[in-house]
């Protein structure tokens, strides 16, 4: 009993194969008989399939009638039925019958009012999906056509239209000449181009107004040059996007510079353009100087760049602009000496002063680690007795020293960090810093908070050293060896240190500063004056202006980042070596966070400081005991982030520089 | 228990085959060429009209045969008797029909004509009519009028002058413009040119 069901089941499933059977046959012998046996006196059906068959002839005998291009539908509305029989013909879809595209046309003459309705899509996609292992490539542009098909279902052109939701804002054959769609290097893709503007200015009336009076609509409508920039050329063809978006605001600017590449690359020098590459629409872009479809030339009274309409423009984001903006050179451009001899001078000097500084000390940093490893081999120099450790530590920076330091380092590598993404805005990781701190805004605040804490720190630095020397002003020897300032011996040891670098001397003994602590020292002293003075120019650009000349923001904009750059490969790497890198102290000194030094490193690196308190007994005064264990690992944490940072920093730096676009 | 069981599958299986081929035969039914015949009596052998009110409808557009036979079913076309044949048949019908005639060869009778006038008739086509009524008017998507009965189109004229058959779209605009160019000679002369023809 229980292979019943079974047996039923199967005997039903024969069943209704057996009456699917009868389904598919009879039709399909009705078909046989639907067949036409001998010649139709009719025209036009598919013998195979029944189908009628509407050749493009018969379609033409009234749509290419030269003599009756228009026809009067029955509410009286004229409609155009004119096609041009050999521009389809000659047009890439010239082999196609009409009604492969206008596809409810089944009867002509029309029994109703055909409506045109015709999807381009689809039977692009099948075509390409069809085509695309093609080993001839055949219909290979068709993945163009797809590309641009994908783009523009993503434009705004494709989006449903506000009054209308029935209908999109625009389709194909809206632009395309339906009829007239040629190949490529084909006349009537040449014609195309002069026509872009018409074509768009059909639903784009007002734009093309103004275009028709601007420099490029005067060039391709008037004297035919189709060369000249077409909506396209700007707008992109299929990826439109609303002019209101940054994404259109984006693609414009770029394709402003596919012609004017030598404004697009002094724009990107600006702090305007800086930003904007970074992928923010918030800084002026080309259009907002130059006006969108009205773009003129800076001699026409009615342009937007005119002597006489510029500060307005600049009033757009400047509310509170003044006459010194119009001194400004927007695409000031700093390797052209002739039209900016001072901004030229400005990037020769800074450059000049880059190279110089960073060539000599990297000369210095490489003779040194020669030396040093060449010592080590031979068992020379400083090397730590483990059989007798540290014990005894000299007392060399007091804690406001040891903090000042810290947030010096800290608030310099923010600076560096903010700062050099907008100098290297092309690459990847200056768009991704800026995106992970929130955009250009958020970037501003910090750099210029970071700025403050550097300033205020500087200053606070400078507030004590001067209280100090005041206060032993009877005492103070300003050239002494505890001083700061530089001195002739500062001279002598940096010529013996490069006789030792050659094994043409002995190391030489330095006192409480050497001189490359020196420089260290002294040279925030400048970086404070030009990166500090240049960088309050930018900060507040419309009380600056209400002082100095528009030119002194593309000066500082210059100068502010040649001498960060300097700062910050000079820093973490000529810097790092010397106090961490060089093979006595590698990996690292922890010194500036302990503020005390072995007393045997102390007099190796400082023997005649050291020599001096020794005979003025003043030696014991400095010994501390060794930190503790826990204050090492502190400092020796704090020191490696710092180091890690910023080597970060520097590689970045180096991407940066190495990827600039010429 | 167990052999009345297969008995009474065997019974219920063949009915299941019967009811599974019935469709298939319902299908079948008869074909276009028999349908045809009942034609005969009025549009001729094969559709080939001998009688001068009666149209040749042999070698006509299948679609043409079937948008005719749906307007007589639906009132639609002025009608002496086709109203009530044509509601007799089914869609798939009319359109087997249909390519039956669509398949035949229209064998034609020389009809009397004035030859003056079909020249004149035939100007007149070319300049309003061949649009629609391609290559003089012969089997199309728009009828069947070259070497049609001449008593025929003139009737049909008259229905659509005297507004008792609805006018197909554009028609009336043309057959007003051939008119005014020709006067009431117009339709005669074309009935001429397209009984003229063989």
């Amino acid at each position: 009993m229980s292979t019943m069901p079974r047996r039923i089941a199967s005997m039903v499933l024969a069943c209704l194969w057996a009456a699917s059977l009868g389904l598919i046959i009879t039709p399909s012998a009705q078909a046989e008989t639907a067949e036409p046996q001998g010649e139709l006196m009719i025209e036009h059906f598919d013998p195979a399939t029944g189908q009628r068959i509407i050749p493009n002839e018969r379609c033409l005998t009234c749509h290419g009638d030269e003599k009756e291009k228009t026809d009067v539908r029955d509410d009286g509305t004229q409609v155009n039925l004119f096609v041009h029989r050999e521009q389809i013909e000659a047009s890439v879809h010239g082999e196609q019958r009409c009604n492969s595209c206008h596809t409810t046309i089944r009867r002509v003459p029309h029994r109703e009012a055909p409506e045109v309705i015709v999807g381009c899509v689809e039977c692009h996609r099948d075509t390409w999906e069809k085509f695309q292992n093609d080993p001839e490539g055949k219909h290979k542009r068709l993945k163009v056509v797809n590309e641009q098909i994908d783009n523009f279902m993503d434009s705004v052109h494709a989006q449903p239209n506000k009054l209308d939701e029935s209908r999109t804002n625009a389709t194909c054959y809206d632009c395309h000449d339906a009829h007239n769609v040629g190949e490529l290097g084909s006349i009537q893709r040449a014609e195309k181009r002069l026509k872009n503007p018409e074509v768009c200015g059909r639903c784009h009336e007002k734009q093309l107004a103004e275009y028709r009076t601007s420099d490029h609509g005067k060039a391709v409508l008037e004297k035919g040059d189709s060369k000249s920039a077409v909506c396209s050329d700007c707008h992109t063809t299929h990826a439109i996007a609303a002019p209101e978006s940054d994404t259109a605001k984006r693609a414009i600017t770029k394709n402003c510079g596919d012609c004017h590449e030598d404004a697009q690359r002094t724009y990107f020098a600006s702090y305007h353009g800086q930003v904007h590459r970074l992928g923010y629409t918030n800084t002026a872009k080309c259009h907002d100087c130059h006006g969108g479809h009205e773009v003129k030339d800076k001699d026409d009274p009615t342009s937007s760049i005119h002597a006489n309409n510029r500060l307005e423009n600049c009033k757009n984001c400047h509310t509170d602009a003044n006459e010194n903006f119009l001194s400004f050179w927007p695409h000031g451009d700093a390797d052209d000496m002739e039209a900016y001899p001072t901004l030229w001078w400005a990037k020769r000097f800074m450059q000049g002063l880059i190279y110089g500084v960073i060539a000599f000390f990297w000369v210095h940093v490489l003779l040194w680690l020669y030396r040093e490893l060449v010592d080590r081999f031979q068992g020379k120099g400083f090397i730590e007795n483990l059989d007798r450790p540290d014990i005894v530590y000299f007392r060399r920076f007091s804690v406001a020293w040891r903090w000042i330091h810290a947030l010096f380092a800290i608030s310099t590598m923010t600076l560096i960090l903010t700062g050099t993404t907008l100098l290297f805005s092309h690459t990847g990781w200056a768009k991704a810093v800026v995106s992970f701190l929130g955009g250009p805004k958020m970037e501003g605040i910090i750099h210029r908070t970071a700025a403050i804490i550097w300033l205020a720190i500087f200053l606070t630095h400078l507030t004590i050293a001067l209280t100090n020397i005041w206060r032993k002003r009877k005492t103070f020897q300003w050239f002494g060896g505890t001083s700061m300032l530089p001195n002739m011996k500062d001279l002598q040891d940096l010529r013996n240190m490069f006789r030792w670098f050659l094994g043409r001397g002995p190391r030489p003994e330095f006192c409480h500063w050497t001189y490359w602590q020196k420089f260290d020292y002294w040279a925030p002293f400048w970086g404070a004056a030009v990166i500090g003075s240049s960088g309050i120019v930018l900060f507040a650009p419309e009380a600056t202006a209400s002082i100095l000349p528009g030119w002194v923001f593309n000066i500082a904009t210059l100068i502010h980042a040649e001498e960060a750059l300097l700062a910050a490969i000079f820093l973490n790497s000529v810097h790092f070596f010397n106090v961490h890198f060089r093979p006595e102290r590698f990996p690292m000194s922890t010194t500036i966070f302990t503020g005390a030094i072995p007393i045997e490193e102390f007099k190796h690196d400082h023997r005649l400081e050291y020599e001096r308190l020794v005979a003025a007994g003043d030696l014991e005064k400095h010994l501390i005991k060794r930190p503790s264990r826990r204050a090492e690992l502190a400092a020796s944490f704090i020191t490696s982030v710092l180091i890690m940072a910023g080597l970060a920093l520097l590689t970045l730096v180096l991407i940066g520089i190495a990827t600039a676009p010429k | 228990m167990q052999r009345d069981d297969t008995m009474t599958k065997n019974v219920r299986n063949l009915l299941l085959a019967v009811l599974a081929l019935l469709p298939g035969a319902a299908l079948a039914g008869p074909s276009g060429e028999a349908l045809a015949f009942t034609c005969a009596g009025c549009h001729g052998t094969d559709g080939s009209s001998v009688g001068p009110s009666m149209p040749s409808i042999a070698g006509m557009d299948p679609e043409v045969f079937v948008d005719a036979m749906k307007a007589y079913q639906a009132d639609k076309r002025n009608a002496t008797i086709m109203n009530r044949i044509a509601r007799g048949y089914s869609d798939e019908q009319l359109k087997d029909m249909g390519w039956f005639f669509a398949k035949q060869r229209l064998h034609l009778t020389p009809q009397k004509h004035d030859a003056a006038l079909a020249a004149r008739g035939a100007r007149l086509h070319e300049k309003h009519c061949e649009k629609c009524h391609e290559n003089g008017g012969r089997p199309g998507d728009a009828g069947t009028l070259a070497g049609q009965w001449m008593p025929y189109l003139d009737h049909t004229m008259a229905d659509f002058l005297s507004g008792k058959r609805d006018w197909p779209r554009k028609m009336k605009r043309k057959v007003d413009a051939a008119i005014a160019e020709e006067g009431k000679q117009a339709i005669p002369a074309l009935i001429h040119y397209y009984g003229s023809q063989q």
